[in-house]
């Protein structure tokens, strides 16, 4: 738990990324695309690694609706979940190293295992967040970040001050980028009526 | 080994992406004397456009072409050094000033354009991420580029490339650098709307749009 006694942090969340996920950003994405051993074995060897380089972590609060900055976007919401993930640092580090290095494939796959893990980061902590929502008898909305639809980037400034991100390591630039680079930011809005929701099962 | 075998390897081993293999080669050819800038016309430069073939046929994918643009890398490594000590030039395709805009952090995207860019015969000066707008127009202007190529990854930072190419037009520099924009976030059509010369979806496509926007300027 964090200092703030309302503000919820995960650890050591299980991060299993599929294979299938790093060849498609590989650009492998039809039927017959043949991967060499190389590349296999290059995939291999950096998933390896994952275990020192990732440092999932998840900071979330849950919030009354009125406690919000009431942004439209959680109108109608009976509460909304705030959330900040992130990696770390190391694989970032570790990744441009490698590409720094004149490795630049090894990198590249490296840095896509990163995407991947922030990913799933993110999902982990959705469900979290979306099973506490059912604990409360309300219904959870999909996850949305700043920068889509009508939330703006810019509201990654609220974000920032409701959640004590530094505690995870995460910290804003000035034009609303997260450092590290591999974190997600989201909300979840609680609704009293599953009508209200477009998740899929409530 | 005769030339023209030694010249077939080096196609070769940039198409196989065997870098131990293309380094060797360009070590035989310099200890042969061999013109250099043969060995990278008719040698290593059409392995790396056979490369670029493979990739649209499907038959290749985007290690491939990594590994290809590091074993070009490598290569012009052993050899540039011989060329610069003969006091000779090699060809080059034209000159690019690379680099993520201000505010913006992301650079592999960058990066790939930039290395497939360097591997196909052009001048490439990477800046890195977050670079100011000065620095991207005086940087062409001290390097005598060709090309500015502007990378946003975000709705917000995307924005400054519209600066950019707005102050290169009010400083009567349009004219003299050609501007390539991309990210994820950008498209042909915003290309058009800020008056970029260029676009392009991802690093190979870089390549060949490149030479398309350049290809008026470098014919003799």
């Amino acid at each position: 738990m964090s200092a703030a006694s309302d503000v919820r942090r995960l650890h050591s969340l299980p991060i299993r990324i599929p294979e299938r996920k790093i060849l498609y950003r590989l650009g492998y994405k039809g039927r017959n695309a043949q991967v060499s051993d190389t590349v296999s074995e290059m995939i291999t060897e950096q998933e390896k690694r994952l275990g020192t380089l990732l440092r999932p972590e998840a900071l979330y609060r849950i919030l009354n609706y009125d406690e919000t900055n009431q942004h439209p976007v959680f109108k109608g919401a009976a509460k909304v979940a705030l959330c900040i993930c992130t990696i770390g640092e190391e694989l970032e580090r570790s990744s441009a190293a490698l590409i720094e290095d004149n490795e630049m494939l090894r990198g590249f796959i490296l840095d896509s295992f990163g995407s991947e893990a922030a990913e799933e980061t993110a999902i982990q902590a959705d469900r979290i967040i979306a099973q506490e929502a059912r604990g409360l008898g309300l219904w959870p909305s999909k996850r949305f970040s700043p920068g889509y639809s009508i939330w703006d980037i810019r509201e990654q400034s609220y974000m920032f001050a409701t959640l004590p991100a530094s505690e995870i390591g995460v910290r804003l630039t000035d034009t609303f980028m997260m450092v590290p680079r591999k974190s997600v930011s989201f909300r979840i809005n609680f609704y009293r009526n599953r009508e209200q929701t477009t998740r899929r099962f409530g | 080994m005769e030339q023209d075998t030694l010249l077939s390897e080096m196609t070769q081993s940039i198409i196989d992406g065997n870098r131990n293999q293309a380094e060797i080669l360009a070590r035989e050819a310099v200890s042969q004397g061999m013109d250099l800038n043969a060995v990278i016309e008719q040698g290593f430069v059409p392995g790396i456009q056979r490369v670029g073939d493979l990739w649209e046929q499907g038959e290749y994918f985007l290690p491939e072409l990594i590994t290809s643009a590091e074993c070009m890398k490598a290569v012009m490594n052993i050899l540039q050094p011989e060329l610069d000590k003969a006091n000779i030039r090699a060809r080059s395709l034209g000159k690019v000033v690379i680099g993520t805009i201000e505010g913006d952090i992301h650079d592999i995207g960058k990066s790939l354009v930039a290395s497939m860019l360097g591997a196909n015969g052009f001048d490439v000066v990477d800046l890195g991420a977050d670079v100011k707008l000065d620095r991207f127009i005086a940087t062409a202007q001290e390097v005598e580029a060709d090309l500015i190529c502007v990378s946003a990854l975000l709705t917000t930072t995307m924005l400054l490339q519209k600066t950019l190419v707005a102050h290169l037009r009010e400083q009567g520099l349009l004219d003299r650098f050609k501007v390539m924009v991309g990210g994820a976030p950008v498209n042909q059509r915003w290309a058009q709307d800020i008056g970029a010369h260029g676009y392009a979806e991802n690093a190979m496509t870089a390549v060949q749009a490149v030479k398309e926007l350049l290809g008026s300027r470098l014919e003799p």
